[in-house]
């Protein structure tokens, strides 16, 4: 239990917005299909933790330059209640085959379209 | 027949239900659970920490609390009992000490009563029903 706790205190400060890494390929991204699919998956699971106000999953950009943030999907919520149990619900959990890491991503940089954090 | 409807596909997402982030073995939820944080078993809890602090922290200028008033103000110390070899046994520090170790035994005989699955220390002794 203090080691939970510990844990507890390490994770940084809860924002509305979760960033989950090690979710998605630059390959399914690719794909208009496979991109929409993923889109819906983590509208649909991402609802049920809260008020899920947008879903945003940075794509390889078509000429093949890096492009921020690729393999990362943002959720952001209405509340830091939602975006807490999501980071709760989702980390940990396995998307297509990978295990989900979740973490809170500052609400600013989000705005900004900083999705490289 | 490969999949027609894109509508019906499968979520990526494992089956699983998000697991809770503590998983406490079930043994242990008795604890946790319910009972450890009832505010009364709480405040007897409080109360035995410090009681075990003052009875720990030696015998001079500790933490026993001591009437400190001069000796005509406070009431009178009971007659002085010696041992055989003349040294006086009940002392104002031994009789403080006594004190706190019997409301420290009352303390976890009645955390014990509130909850049977508390694990008394080593050198708790219950109380005799008859003397």
């Amino acid at each position: 239990q203090q080691i939970a706790l510990q844990r507890l205190m390490l994770q940084p400060a809860p924002t509305k917005v979760v960033c989950l890494t090690q979710v998605v390929t630059e390959d399914e991204l690719k794909d208009d299909q496979e991109y929409e699919d993923i889109l819906e998956d983590m509208r649909i699971e991402g609802g049920k933790f809260g008020n899920l106000l947008n879903v945003v999953i940075p794509r390889p950009s078509p000429d093949g330059a890096p492009s921020p943030g690729v393999g990362k999907v943002f959720l952001e919520y209405a509340d830091i209640d939602g975006a807490t149990k999501a980071r709760a619900g989702m980390n940990g959990r396995k998307f297509g085959g990978n295990q989900v890491v979740a973490i809170f991503y500052a609400e600013n940089r989000f705005h900004e379209g900083d999705y490289d954090g | 027949e490969a999949g027609s409807g894109t509508r019906k596909r499968k979520s990526r997402w494992a089956d699983d239900e998000p697991k809770p982030v503590i998983q406490l073995p079930d043994f242990m939820k008795d604890f946790t659970g319910g009972i450890e944080f009832d505010p009364e078993i709480q405040a007897l809890n409080a109360r035995l920490l410090e009681i075990s602090r003052m009875l720990q922290s030696g015998t001079s200028q500790s933490g026993l609390p001591l009437d400190d008033r001069p000796e005509g103000a406070r009431s009178p110390s009971p007659e002085p009992i010696y041992d055989n070899m003349g040294i006086r046994i009940n002392t104002r520090e031994y009789r403080a000490r006594e004190r706190l170790n019997k409301e420290r035994q009352e303390i976890i005989s009645q955390i014990i009563k509130k909850n049977p699955a508390f694990k008394p220390p080593a050198d708790y002794r219950p109380p005799k029903l008859h003397k």
